[in-house]
């Protein structure tokens, strides 16, 4: 693994279609990688309305739910993300 | 063994923890209203559940909406936005939602609508802006009430157009403005559609037609005829002309339908509206037929002064030969061809000042006595009625009382300390003419004149143009005695 592919993290968000806290999560996301982790990010963004099954990878209950699968340890952030700082430190950026 | 066993059991206690710490965040998650939806498995089959409201029925409405609308969380965020929205700012929903209706919308219109969405302010009155939707301007009344969409407060944002009627409002604001320009304007102005037909009409244009003009044919509610040096048939191919592009300016014409038949100048323009082809056509019609009628007055009284002047010419020739003839001496010619000069000029002093329109009697009579004795004296005394008299009876009167005002202060009733003249009017009756008496008295003895010169031609033939115009000398012993005839037909 380079330290380019370690330092890169994948995040993974899961969403339930466009209830408005899945569009406030996947906004509050994009604005704080871009802010804050420029060029060092990649997001996927799951729809659990269209494919639940996909909630079992990762246990998910609540939605929306970030996942952080890279760098290990795994880390969950539930909510819409609005707490930017509580992000930040799950996302170790600071 | 024993140590392996406590590693499992450990391992356990751990994920047992994380799991109990991952169960406690989402409860609070959920208490807290930080998610909106829960997956639930059953049965081996998981599904996902909206908590609270799901928000379709709602988005089915908005959609049917006819005005724009957006559904936007306490932050501004779009949740929501139905199809007129989108067109109105030609964007897909997959590039809006999320977006914050700041970014959205153009900077001013951002500031107000800024304030509807927000949750400490209070605005809450609708705000007009503009925006510009391809190119074009439209306008939006804007209000936003609070909603909840499932667990999130938010607002519900309208966006009305107004457009049309904006338009609408201008548009009759303009037609108001035009309606006022047109009918504030002294002369008479219409306007024409291409076909002819009359869309707008001031009251002065109204004068011109004993009809009600504005949606008559301009070509039947005033018709016009023009000069044959003009080249123009009638009033349709005068608009004709100036719906081509050329316009016509002060072409004068008769309008001979119009009440009292008048005398018009035409001017007509093209109505451009757009940068199409005219619209219609703008007349403006001045009337001419006072003008018409102080230039007909201008050219008698031109024609009328020439025949005076003419007339005044001769007559002055005539005295200056006459006078001539019967004065022996320069000098004599000098002062009798003078007084007879100033004895005309005196009346037609007070002709010029009564426009030769008619004269007092008594008012030639004091201009021409006046030189020699104060008139309305005991010496000089008038009786009878004042008559008024036409020009041609007034100069020669004039002309008449000079002559005998110089003899009576020559050789009469002025040549001396007592004499005295009476001059009486009498009054006019059906009798074709109307006399007047010049008496002298108490002057010395009079006799025929031994000599007779051209003032006595002046008494004797000033009045004769007429049958009835004449004068008769009776030389009394007391004085002269002139009965003086003026034709009835010359007093007013």
């Amino acid at each position: 693994m380079s330290t380019e592919e370690a330092s890169t993290r994948k995040l993974i968000l899961y969403v339930a279609g466009e209830t408005p806290k899945s569009l406030a999560a996947i906004s509050n996301l994009e604005r704080i990688c871009r802010e804050h982790l420029p060029g060092k990010y990649r997001i996927e963004v799951i729809d659990l309305k269209k494919n639940p099954q996909l909630a079992r990878e990762h246990k998910i209950v609540a939605i929306p739910t970030l996942v952080r699968e890279l760098p290990i340890p795994i880390r969950k952030i539930i909510g819409d993300l609005s707490d930017e700082q509580k992000v930040l430190i799950n996302l170790k950026v600071e | 063994m024993r140590n392996s066993q406590e590693q499992a059991l450990q391992s356990l206690i751990d994920d047992l923890r994380q799991r109990a710490a991952e169960a406690e965040e989402t409860l609070a998650a959920i208490r807290d209203g930080s998610v909106d939806a829960v997956v639930v498995g059953g049965e081996g089959k998981d599904e996902v559940l909206v908590i609270g409201d799901d928000a379709s029925a709602f988005r089915n409405f908005m959609e049917a909406m006819e005005p724009g609308a957006v559904a936007v969380d306490s932050a501004g965020r779009l949740l929501y936005s139905n199809a007129r929205f989108r067109q109105i700012f030609a964007e897909d929903w997959d590039r809006l939602k999320g977006k914050l209706l700041s970014e959205v919308l153009p900077g001013p219109a951002s500031q107000l609508i800024g304030k509807l969405i927000n949750p400490d302010s209070h605005e809450a009155a609708p705000v007009s802006v503009s925006f510009l939707e391809k190119g074009v301007e439209r306008n939006y009344l804007v209000s936003a009430r609070p909603v909840h969409l499932g667990t999130v407060r938010g607002f519900a944002v309208t966006f009305s157009d107004l457009t049309e009627r904006v338009r609408a409002e201008a548009a009759e604001r303009a037609e108001r403005i035009a309606n006022a320009i047109i009918a504030s304007a002294n002369e008479a102005v219409v306007v024409c559609d291409r076909t002819l037909t009359v869309t707008h009409a001031n009251f002065a244009a109204e004068a011109l037609s004993t009809e009600k003009l504005v949606g008559e044919r301009l070509d039947a509610a005033i018709p016009l005829k023009f000069p044959d040096a003009t080249g123009i048939l009638d009033i349709g191919e005068l608009v004709e002309t100036s719906l081509a592009g050329t316009p016509l300016r002060s072409i004068e014409a008769f309008a001979p339908m119009s009440p009292g038949a008048r005398d018009v100048m035409v001017s007509a323009a093209p109505l451009n509206i757009s940068d199409d082809e005219p619209e219609g056509c703008v007349l403006t019609l001045v009337d001419l037929s006072q003008r018409k009628k102080d230039e007909r007055q201008m050219h008698l009284l031109m024609r009328e002064l020439d025949h005076r002047v003419k007339n005044t010419l001769a007559l002055v020739l005539s005295i200056s030969k006459r006078t001539a003839a019967s004065e022996e001496t320069l000098e004599g010619f000098q002062g009798s061809f003078s007084g007879r000069i100033e004895a005309l000029a005196a009346t037609h002093n007070l002709l010029a000042g009564a426009s030769w329109e008619s004269l007092s009697l008594r008012q030639i009579f004091s201009a021409e006595v006046s030189p020699y004795t104060e008139t309305g004296g005991e010496r000089v005394n008038i009786i009878g009625a004042d008559l008024s008299l036409y020009p041609r009876a007034a100069i020669a009167l004039g002309l008449i009382f000079h002559e005998l005002a110089t003899n009576a202060t020559k050789y009469g009733a002025l040549s001396g300390e007592k004499g005295s003249i009476v001059l009486e009017i009498h009054p006019k009756t059906d009798a074709p003419s109307v006399e007047v008496t010049w008496t002298e008295k108490d002057g010395p003895a009079v006799k025929s004149f031994s000599r007779k010169g051209f003032g006595h031609t002046v008494i004797a033939r000033s009045l004769s143009y007429s049958p009835h115009g004449g004068t008769t000398m009776e030389f009394e012993p007391t004085g002269v005695v002139c009965r003086i005839r003026i034709p009835a037909s010359d007093v007013a």
